[in-house]
């Protein structure tokens, strides 16, 4: 892992930092390049490791797909069930299974799904895109807030505003998802009228032509600026509750970071130089305060994405939560490994973003 | 000086706060009226809301609640029955139907003029080429015409024959599941009356039948949209333009309903539905679903719940007032198996009532001393918002009283099933919904049958009761069946292992604005006959 606060060690003064970046990426870019073909190859490593674990973990839930799938009667027919593990697949031993499965992913097929009966890969296009598009808006959502508030938390310190601020923020954090995502709606939809109730976008209108899948962009290429009012509409409520957590984590760990760099002797002399407020806060101070906050915005991608599972449910947003969990409560097999894949893969490329943002951000991260 | 910086660092932070802010108020705000302009169009929209239970749209593969209620509304059956009565089968593409004195033979004349929504007529070969391939496709539905041979006699005559007496087959031809499909389209996608059939990822994208709607798009986790056939045949020409049948979790249901966001909640507890105001309508109704406690009879699997006197102390010691409470309004007790509403259904003054001393006499009897029994069923399954948790804590309680340990043990639904249709649950606790509306779809709950053996009850077990369920199999006529099957409830209540509990009760919420609705133990709800005031 890489380090988390750097700004700690540098006890060099206000001229370390220009001049050691100068040095770094003088005798670093070979390395920043090796740096970085090291870890896609881990990543494609792990990408491995990690269909064999959803495949044997997967496989080991103990029940029977065919039970979970027929029903009552057709259960009873053996040529039916031995039709339908025919038709899936599971009549062959697990090893030859799961080089089936892996060279199907290989080749961008993950099999077919038992419960919609349609390619897993085309699935999974269609609800991944419904995902990334609230966990998108709401990290992008927790970024912006998250850091604001920590940053104006921190520059306030012991004010009111400061005090506000950290009192919201561990509400944030300590709220349960679900909770909140159930009294959001019942706030804002049905008390307030604010708001419009389930679904990506009104259920009169007819989505926008597919190009990227996520409706507001899609709605946008295409000019379709009602389409986009709804759906900008329709995901705002489920992107803040699912942000509410991340925010209330940047915000304090921003905070604690922007403080901690406040009072570093650079800070200090830059201010001594007469520099403008915003140079030493862009500059200066939020450069060296946003390492640690990279790695606990890639940590908390993570959960939100498990926090799309119940968002989706109450917000009846069409995503892979909802199908993970349709997946698993139907022993869908093929679907489960699907999503798994989907989301160990988002995970590695979001730690292999926050590894070289690091790199960007710190410039000894390339050499180590 | 280190102040005034100090502020406006402050106001530039706050300036991405403000800008997020008023994106959210403006996406709001515009939000908000588009919201409603979509019901006030001049095309008529109707929303309903449930929880899916759906895998494919694919007639010949249906079987779900949520797939049922799409199938019933995009083809159209040879019999179907009107509004919510399953006592009799009326005419639909078949305008009348003959059971030959014998009951292995059935004759249906076709009705002529029916067409498809591509405006092609329904035809003797389509009908012939749909059900043979229900039937021999080996899908989930093909039990329904198990043994049933198909044969086109001419232009407008379908003959079903089977070897055996088959009365219950026009309570078997409404089942969504025995739709007629367009088979010249449906060949051209892939169709095929065997296994190797390859039709149904086109029929989850089109719909190729006669019914009062067509289907526009079709997502087995996020939605349905149905929309009109402006071709339908039929007298009653579909009300809405567009319905849109969402995937939607019962309390996010409750509020878009009261919102008016929806027109239609189909999955509301009891609970949920008390005090809804604004208009809308309750409709409740007992549904078909019969609750059940089941005693193992394999002495393998444990020699106490196959002790007969122990079922009967069971049987006694169940407080089914207080399971009634539980499962909220609408619900009745279950006298027999099969449910109120079927031909031969036990009259409610029949029902077992509680008998706490009966009970322990019972349990003396049956000589087990200080029993401890375990008690499985599925942990997050709910019928109609009903979850099996608490019937299964006030069972345990209601035993305790008459000196019977009851350990309970749920499990997730996938592992639950795989005891239960081993036959290895001691005791289970579970429900039945009806394959078909005739009760000859309970005399799976006889020794040796489907059920009979999830008890681990052999055949040859109870012959009295077996000869009792031949003879109900083969009665033909309305009152002869009746009796039939009373009489094999009677003893099934008497000597069997099955303890039958209750019906919940289906909550369906709709707006005032909706008229038509029916509940359907079948489809749960034909979308064709709901109207607008």
């Amino acid at each position: 892992m890489s380090p988390t606060s750097a700004p700690s060690k540098d006890q060099d003064g206000g001229a370390a930092l220009p001049s050691q970046n100068r040095r770094g990426r003088a005798a670093g870019r070979r390395p920043f390049v090796r740096f970085l073909v090291r870890r896609i190859v881990t990543a494609l490593l792990l990408a491995l490791g990690i269909t064999l674990v959803t495949f044997i973990l997967t496989n080991l839930v103990p029940g029977d797909p065919a039970a979970a799938n027929l029903g009552q009667r057709a259960i009873g027919d053996p040529a039916i069930v031995a039709q339908w593990r025919a038709d899936h697949g599971l009549d062959k031993p697990l090893p030859q299974q799961y080089l089936i499965h892996l060279s199907g992913v290989l080749h961008g097929d993950f099999g077919q799904s038992q419960q919609s009966h349609r390619p897993v890969a085309d699935d999974l296009a269609e609800f991944v895109p419904a995902t990334l598009e609230l966990a998108g808006a709401a990290i992008l959502i927790s970024l912006v807030l998250g850091v604001a508030f920590g940053v104006v938390a921190a520059l306030r310190r012991d004010r009111l505003s400061d005090h506000i601020l950290r009192v919201t923020s561990l509400f944030g954090i300590s709220v349960p998802t679900f909770w909140l995502a159930l009294v959001a709606f019942y706030v804002f939809f049905y008390r307030l009228q604010i708001t419009p109730g389930s679904g990506r976008i009104d259920p009169g209108m007819t989505a926008p032509p597919h190009v990227t899948g996520l409706y507001t962009i899609d709605a946008a290429l295409s000019g379709q600026w009602d389409v986009f009012a709804s759906a900008a509409a329709h995901l705002i409520t489920p992107a803040l509750v699912l942000a509410l957590y991340t925010i209330g984590l940047l915000t304090r760990f921003t905070r604690s970071a922007v403080l901690e760099v406040l009072g570093q002797d650079y800070v200090r002399a830059a201010r001594a130089k007469g520099l403008p407020a915003r140079v030493i806060l862009f500059r200066y101070v939020l450069r060296s305060a946003l390492v640690p906050v990279i790695t606990v915005a890639g940590l908390a991608f993570g959960s939100l994405l498990s926090g799309t599972v119940l968002v989706e449910a109450i917000f009846a947003w069409p995503g892979i939560g909802q199908y993970a969990y349709k997946s698993a409560t139907s022993l869908d097999l093929p679907a489960v490994m699907g999503v798994g894949l989907v989301v160990g893969v988002v995970y590695l490329v979001i730690n292999l973003i926050v590894d070289v943002l690091y790199g960007v951000i710190d410039p000894r991260v390339r050499i180590s | 000086m280190a102040l005034r910086s100090r502020r406006r660092q402050a106001t530039t932070a706050l300036l991405p706060v403000l800008l997020t802010g008023a994106l959210a108020l403006a996406a709001c705000s515009s939000g908000g009226s588009s919201g409603t302009t979509a019901q006030s169009g001049a095309s008529k929209t109707l929303v309903i809301d449930t929880s899916f239970d759906l895998k494919t749209a694919d007639p010949g593969r249906t079987y779900e609640p949520t797939g049922l209620i799409v199938g019933k509304a995009t083809y159209d059956t040879l019999l179907t029955f009107e509004g919510a009565d399953v006592t009799k089968p009326v005419p639909a593409l078949a305008e009348s139907y003959e059971l030959s004195s014998d009951g292995t033979t059935l004759t249906l004349k076709l009705r002529q003029g029916a067409t498809f929504a591509d405006g092609s007529p329904v035809t003797a070969d389509d009908v012939l080429f749909s059900l043979t391939r229900v039937r021999d496709m080996k899908g989930t539905p093909s039990f329904l015409l198990d043994g049933v041979d198909v044969a086109k006699t001419d232009d407008s005559t379908i003959t079903l024959t089977s070897k055996t007496p088959n009365p219950a087959l026009p309570y078997i031809l409404p089942n969504p599941a025995l739709g007629i499909l367009n088979s010249k389209v449906a060949k051209e996608h892939g169709a095929t009356a065997d296994p190797n059939d390859k039709a149904e990822q086109y029929l989850n994208s089109a719909s190729a039948g006669s019914g009062p709607y067509t289907i526009e798009s079709f997502n087995v986790s996020s939605q349905v949209v149905l929309k009109a056939n402006a071709k339908y045949w039929g007298a009653k020409k579909p009300t809405y333009d567009k319905v849109v049948i969402r995937n939607v979790e019962s309390a996010t249901q409750k509020l878009n309903v009261q919102r008016g966001d929806s027109q239609v909640a189909l999955n509301l507890s009891g609970d949920q539905v008390t005090g809804m105001t604004g208009g809308l309508q309750v409709k409740r109704t007992t549904s078909a679903y019969v609750f059940f406690l089941l005693a193992n009879q394999d002495t393998g699997v444990s020699k106490v719940t196959s002790n007969p006197k122990f079922v009967e102390a069971l049987r006694k010691g169940i407080d089914y007032a207080g399971l009634l409470e539980l499962a909220g309004e609408g619900s009745t007790q279950a006298a027999g198996i099969i449910p109120s509403m079927f031909l031969g259904a036990l009259p409610a003054d029949q029902a077992t009532t509680r008998d706490v001393e009966g009970a322990k006499a019972a349990l003396a009897e049956s000589g087990v001393t200080d029993p401890t029994v375990k008690l499985e069923y599925p942990s997050e399954l709910t019928v109609n918002g009903l979850s099996f948790q608490p019937l299964a804590e006030r069972i345990q309680a209601n035993l305790k009283e008459v000196g019977i340990t009851v350990e309970i043990t749920p499990a997730p639904v996938t592992t639950a099933l795989d005891n239960y249709r081993n036959g290895k649950e001691e005791l289970g606790l579970w429900y039945w919904g009806p394959d078909f509306p005739d009760p000859s779809n309970y005399l799976s709950f006889l020794p040796g049958k489907l059920v009979g053996l999830r008890a681990g009850w052999k055949a040859g077990s109870d012959k009295e009761l077996e000869s009792a369920g031949d003879k109900a199999a083969a009665a033909v006529t309305d009152d002869a069946r009746k009796q039939a099957y009373t009489d094999v409830q009677t003893k099934l209540n008497a000597s069997g292992p099955f303890i039958p509990l209750i019906q919940p009760g289906q909550n369906i919420v709709t707006a005032g604005s909706v008229t038509g609705l029916e509940y359907h133990p079948v489809w749960t709800i034909n979308v064709a006959d709901l109207g607008a005031k």
